[in-house]
Parts: structure tokens; C-alpha cells; sequence
């Protein structure tokens, strides 16, 4: 420290101590400090997000499968763009490139997720949109039984992470009206048929696996009290009986949040789904309740357990592991498409820690338990930001046995390192 | 000598109310509800909240943030819309707070994810440091003592020490030493205490300004109670009064909110 510096530092001391009062030293030096500067221009919104991402990584295979090297770039791009105070558009596309590519996809894949035309009332209260809108719903943080728009939703499926698989989630093409009331919140949907199949086109809008089927969704949020949340939703499939479900979330504690999905009604098993035979319908549930707690290292705690009644059963799995693996990976692939579990029983264990040794540096953790063939998938992540960068390191293992969910997948472990810069 | 007659108004309003008689000192009550007063425009209203994060004195991030702001009719607390614009890795994310309903969406997972007052989005400053708070709300005050600080300019103040002790399951801390001016009742520092007696961090009121028709702080300098080397200056701007209906502070509005 400067000789003036340190004078001036001791004048303020003494004139501090003499005045009778008790600041400290660090509150005085906390007091030099200036805010950042600000930007002459008023703050606005960024109408446009960019993110650039690139990765490399290193899979290790399972048995005889060969070890390989992987790679893969990305494009994010959205927009939101204004007419006047109610009218707006929304464009949102993702473009992925990685190799090698998924067990029956391309390499090349682009994802449109939103495009679509809004409305709205005077004060925002009441809503009107067209077009292909990411309509997601559920609390829930690996297994969402209400969010009714997710079959046919993933194009790409880039990281088990369920929070960033969200990222890359396509909308469904749908009507959607919402009123915001004091008493709650209104919603509907309607999604008409576009397509009769998925499309691995690299450009394809891929109607197919949005819009395979005419759907609707009624939805209701009471305002219930500032502790505890939730949603009454009645979903309707072309040629299907209705599915009701609910979600709810409560603070618990100042350290605690419990999340609760639930969804009720005819559904097709799974299994019927991946050999192709339709119209077998029954009546059963779906399951996701949880608990979030934060410790005060900033280190926050999920663990959910998850219920598919429409999975196939641990025999029925299996059966197929031993006897028929294609069948296994058929059954496993269209779990994948409809984001279902393809497990009767799961838990989830997910863990982040903000600032893990040094600032910016970010830990999240995940553990997937398949309860009925006890395989287990176990994801960490290491990113670190920096000023519009963010370095991450994955590490994947995968265990279980070749007939199991986790053990039927190529690789057994991988490790990736991923740049992604944001605009 | 006008602008401090409009300064003490709403003390002498607030006495009133409370049945004080004219001559009579203000309640500790009072003049926390008249330190709410300079704090927070009592309209709803935007204003522009810059974070700059110090560590060992040296700059190590910064954010900006959009914050709206309205007093909830059924509540008399305020409940803040936040949404975050730089960087541009955060930009669009949004944080809502309605009493204990305290929500964060972003818009690329398009998740709405409740949270607990212990969780934390941003750096040092909690997400209670960055929303509207009435103090007299949600905490008991009673005077402490008359005392001489220094206050965020570092010049000696004559101050009215209260000591705030939580009154209902909304209030953010177990207890808040809070020094405002004696005269004016501006708010100067506060040191903020958990239920343990620990001190989480300090915060020095500074720069007043002229803003939305009082002369408001326009900066917090927040020192953190256990490392006084890390420091977040949070720094309020281009406060505009402003409709902000009671409904945008519902979790449905998030995923449909549109920024000015």
C-alpha cells in the first residue's frame, strides 16, 4: 500500500474513533469501493439470445463395443420481437451437430422450438397465441407426469442433465389461451394433427413427432397462499378417455421445498407402444414427489421418487434384457420419445453447489436409480463462467447389468468437455 | 426547508395514524415506517438494479437487473417481478417474490422452479438484498439508542439506532440492527443478524437521490458478516413509476412475462 494511501486510511480511522462510533477497518475500505459504471442508455431487454457450443469428449464402451471419440457443435438462437404493446412473435431454434449421432437419427439435426404469433390484453391479463409453442409444465425434476406436451418433444437428446434437455425441447403447433384472474390463472391448449411420423430430416420441422395425435389441455392454478402452489389439469387425446393430473409445491421450511406431479387416466403401456400394438389402453398413474433442501454452503439437494404405472414390469424388462435385447432397446428408445420412465419404480438424487471453492465455479450432480432392475446412471458436472464463457467438464457412468435400463446403453462411462459462449 | 417538511410528512402522517399527539416523539414504529418511506417509492414502479461483486477489492462480476415492484393490497408487503438482463448468459431469466412464494423461471428450460429464501441465484447478495422490502412489515422496531456514526459517505451522522425483531414467518432475518438519521430518518446502515446472534452482513445506505419524489438511497454497500473482504454494491437506477398489475405476480405470468 502507498504511503498516501495508508495516511489517508489512518485519518479516516482516527476521525471514525474519535467521533465515538465502532466502523471497522473492512467496512471503511468496503466504502471506497465504486459500482460498476453504467451504460449512458436506459436498460432494456436483450430481444436476442445467441449461445455457441462446442464439445469433445471420449466414450468408453460396454463389452465388445469399440471405445470412441465424440464430438459436437451447437447454435442456439432466440428472439422475441414487438408490434406495438400487445401483438409479439417468437422464433427459437436450436441447431446440433454431433458424431457420432444418436442410434437412429442423423448427425445434423435442427430443432425448432418456438415460432409462433401472440397477443395480449391491455394489462397483460389475458393471452392469445398461435403457432409452435414449448408449452412445459411440472415442478417436478426428472419425471414430469403433467406435462402432457412432452411425447415427440426431443429431437436431440445432447446430456442426461434433465434441466438442459429442457433447452433443447421442442414446442407442439397449438392454439393456446390464457387468463390471468385474481383467483388463479385459466389456460387452454389445442393441438391439432399435422404428421403421422417423426422425421430424422436433418431441416425437418418434424411435425410428426410433435403433432402426431389432436390433443387439448385445460388447465387451472387456484391462487391458493404464498406457501403452497399447485395446478388442476384435464388432458384429452384424439380417440383416448380423459388424463386428469395435478401439481403442487409447498415451502416447507425456509430450507425446504416439496414438489409433488400426478397424473391419472387410460394411457397405452409402454410396452404395447414399442411393438407397434395399438389400442390396448388401461387405466393407471404416474408418480413424482420430491424434496429440495438447501444447507447453508449453498449447496441444494433433490431427491424424487418417481412411479409409472404404464412401465413395463420388472419380469416384462426383464425378459426382454435376457431374450429379446432389441426389444429392450425398442422399449428403451420409445420411453426416450414419450420422456417417460421406462422404469415401474426411480429415484432421482440431484445436487448443485454455486461457487464450490472458488467463485464461479458451479458443481451439479445427478443419480438415476432404476428401482426395478437396480441399474444406475450417475452424471457430474464441473462448469466454470467466466464473463460470456462457460467451461464445463461431464463426467457419465453408466452401471448395470446388459439386460438392465442404464447397463443396455453403448457406453459404460464418457467424459466431456464443453465451451459455451453466450452473446 | 420545503423539500424537509416533505421529508418529515410522512412521519408526522404515520404519528397520526398511530394516535400520536402532536408533540409527541414518533414510536420506533413510526420511524421505521418513515425510513420505509425514503427507502421505497410507495406507487408501483420499475427501476434498474446493478450488482457489482468485490473480492479483496477487486471487481470479480457484475449484473444488471430489471426489477418491478408494487405493495400487494391483501398483504401491505411489496412483491417484486426481477429479470435478469446481463450477462447474457443469465439475460431473460426471471425471479418473482409475492411474501413467501418465491419463484425462478428460466426461459430456456421454460421451468418454473420454486424456491426457498435459502437458495441463492446470485453471487453474494441473497435474493432478498435485490427485491422491495417494508421493514416496518415484517419486523417489531423499538429505539436502541442515540448514536453518532459514520454513514455510507463516510461522514459522521446523528443516528437513531432501532433494533427490528421479526414479527411474522415473512421476515427475511431474525433481527436487523437498523441506524437511520436522526432528523430525516433516512435509513444509513443495518447489520443483519441470524437466528444463531451471528452477523450475516452489513449494509451502508449511500448516494441519495432525488427519485420518484423523495431522495432515496441509490446505492447498498453489502459486506458479508463472516469474509469482510467480499463485498456487493447494489446499486438502484432509472426508477420509473409505472402500472404494474396485482396479476404479473402470479407463477403463470412468468412463462408469458414481456419485458418493456
Amino acid at each position: 500500500m502507498s504511503q498516501p494511501k495508508l495516511i489517508a486510511r489512518c485519518a479516516i480511522l482516527c476521525v471514525a474513533l474519535t467521533a465515538g462510533f465502532a466502523a471497522r477497518a473492512d467496512d471503511l475500505d468496503a466504502l471506497s469501493l465504486e459500482s460498476a459504471p453504467q451504460s449512458e442508455r436506459p436498460t432494456t431487454d436483450r430481444p436476442v439470445r445467441l449461445v455457441f457450443e462446442a464439445g469433445i469428449g471420449r466414450n468408453w464402451g460396454r463389452a465388445e463395443l469399440p471405445n470412441e471419440s465424440t464430438r459436437r457443435l451447437g447454435v442456439d438462437y432466440s428472439q422475441r420481437i414487438k408490434f406495438g404493446d400487445r401483438w409479439n412473435a417468437v422464433l427459437s431454434d436450436r441447431l446440433d451437430h454431433a458424431r457420432p449421432a444418436r442410434v437412429g437419427s442423423t448427425d445434423t439435426l435442427n430443432s425448432l422450438r418456438e415460432a409462433y404469433v401472440g397477443w395480449r390484453g391491455e394489462f397483460g391479463d389475458d393471452l392469445v397465441e398461435v403457432g409452435r409453442i414449448n408449452l412445459r409444465i411440472g415442478p417436478a425434476y426428472g419425471y414430469n407426469p403433467t406435462d402432457y406436451f412432452r411425447t415427440g418433444a426431443l429431437r436431440t437428446v445432447s446430456t442426461v442433465d434433465p434441466m438442459t434437455l429442457r433447452e433443447t425441447r421442442m414446442g407442439t403447433v397449438m392454439l393456446r389461451a390464457q387468463r390471468l384472474l385474481p383467483i388463479g390463472a385459466l389456460s387452454l391448449a389445442l393441438a391439432p394433427k399435422l404428421g403421422n411420423a417423426p422425421s430424422a430430416e436433418s431441416l425437418s420441422l418434424d411435425l410428426g413427432s410433435t403433432n402426431r395425435r389432436s390433443r387439448g389441455l385445460i388447465s387451472w392454478s387456484p391462487a391458493l397462499n404464498d406457501r403452497v402452489s399447485g395446478q388442476l389439469l384435464v388432458f384429452g387425446e384424439e380417440g383416448r378417455k380423459a388424463q386428469f393430473g395435478t401439481n403442487l409445491t409447498a415451502l416447507v421450511s425456509d430450507a425446504a421445498v416439496a414438489h409433488l406431479e400426478w397424473s391419472a387416466g387410460r394411457d397405452q403401456d409402454l410396452l404395447a407402444v414399442a411393438q407397434g400394438r395399438l389400442g390396448a389402453a388401461r387405466t393407471s398413474q404416474r408418480l413424482s414427489v420430491g424434496l429440495t433442501y438447501t444447507v447453508p454452503t449453498k449447496l441444494a439437494i433433490t431427491a424424487e421418487i418417481q412411479y409409472n404405472g404404464f412401465a413395463a414390469t420388472t419380469n416384462q424388462l426383464r425378459a426382454m434384457g435376457i431374450g429379446t435385447p432389441e426389444a429392450l432397446g425398442s422399449y428403451l428408445l420409445a420411453a426416450q420419445d414419450r420422456q417417460d420412465n421406462a422404469a415401474r419404480q426411480a429415484l432421482l438424487i440431484y445436487a448443485s453447489q454455486r461457487g464450490i471453492g472458488i467463485k464461479n465455479l458451479d458443481l451439479t450432480a445427478l443419480l438415476r436409480f432404476n428401482a426395478d432392475d437396480h441399474s444406475r446412471l450417475g452424471w457430474i458436472e464441473l462448469r466454470h463462467h467466466w464473463s460470456g464463457f462457460d467451461l464445463a467438464l461431464q463426467v457419465q457412468s453408466n452401471q448395470g447389468s446388459a439386460a438392465t435400463e442404464y447397463g443396455f446403453l453403448r457406453s459404460r462411462s464418457s467424459i466431456q468437455m464443453l465451451g459455451d459462449w453466450y452473446f | 426547508m420545503l423539500r424537509r417538511t416533505l421529508k418529515l410528512l410522512p412521519v408526522g402522517l404515520i404519528a397520526i395514524t398511530f394516535g400520536g399527539s402532536a408533540v409527541a416523539a414518533p414510536d420506533a414504529q413510526s420511524l421505521l415506517a418513515a425510513s420505509d418511506v425514503i427507502r421505497n417509492p410507495s406507487q408501483p414502479f420499475r427501476m434498474t438494479v446493478t450488482l457489482t461483486e468485490f473480492e479483496k477489492g477487486q471487481q470479480v462480476d457484475t449484473s444488471t437487473l430489471v426489477s418491478y415492484a408494487r405493495v400487494m393490497e391483501a398483504s401491505g408487503q411489496y412483491a417484486s417481478l426481477v429479470r435478469f438482463v446481463q450477462p447474457a448468459r443469465d439475460s431473460g431469466k426471471l425471479m418473482l417474490k409475492n411474501g413467501n412464494d418465491l419463484w425462478f423461471f428460466d426461459p430456456g428450460t421454460k421451468a418454473s422452479v420454486r424456491i426457498s429464501p435459502q437458495q441463492r441465484l446470485m453471487g453474494q447478495a441473497s435474493n432478498g438484498d435485490v427485491v422491495t422490502v417494508n421493514f416496518a412489515r415484517d419486523y417489531k422496531a423499538k429505539i436502541a439508542a442515540e448514536e453518532t456514526i459514520q454513514d455510507g459517505e463516510r461522514r459522521s451522522r446523528r443516528s437513531t439506532k432501532l433494533d427490528l425483531s421479526a414479527a411474522n414467518d415473512d421476515a427475511a432475518y431474525s433481527a436487523i440492527e437498523f441506524w437511520i438519521d436522526s432528523e430525516s430518518h433516512a435509513p444509513l446502515k443495518a447489520r443483519f443478524i441470524s437466528d444463531s446472534g451471528r452477523v450475516l452482513k452489513t449494509a451502508y445506505y449511500r448516494r441519495f437521490q432525488q427519485q420518484l419524489g423523495a431522495d432515496r438511497p441509490t446505492e447498498t454497500v453489502i459486506i458479508d458478516g463472516l469474509n469482510p473482504q467480499s463485498v456487493t454494491i447494489l446499486r438502484c437506477t432509472e426508477y420509473v413509476a409505472r402500472n404494474v398489475p396485482p396479476t404479473w405476480f402470479q407463477r403463470d405470468n412468468l412463462s408469458r412475462f414481456q419485458p418493456d
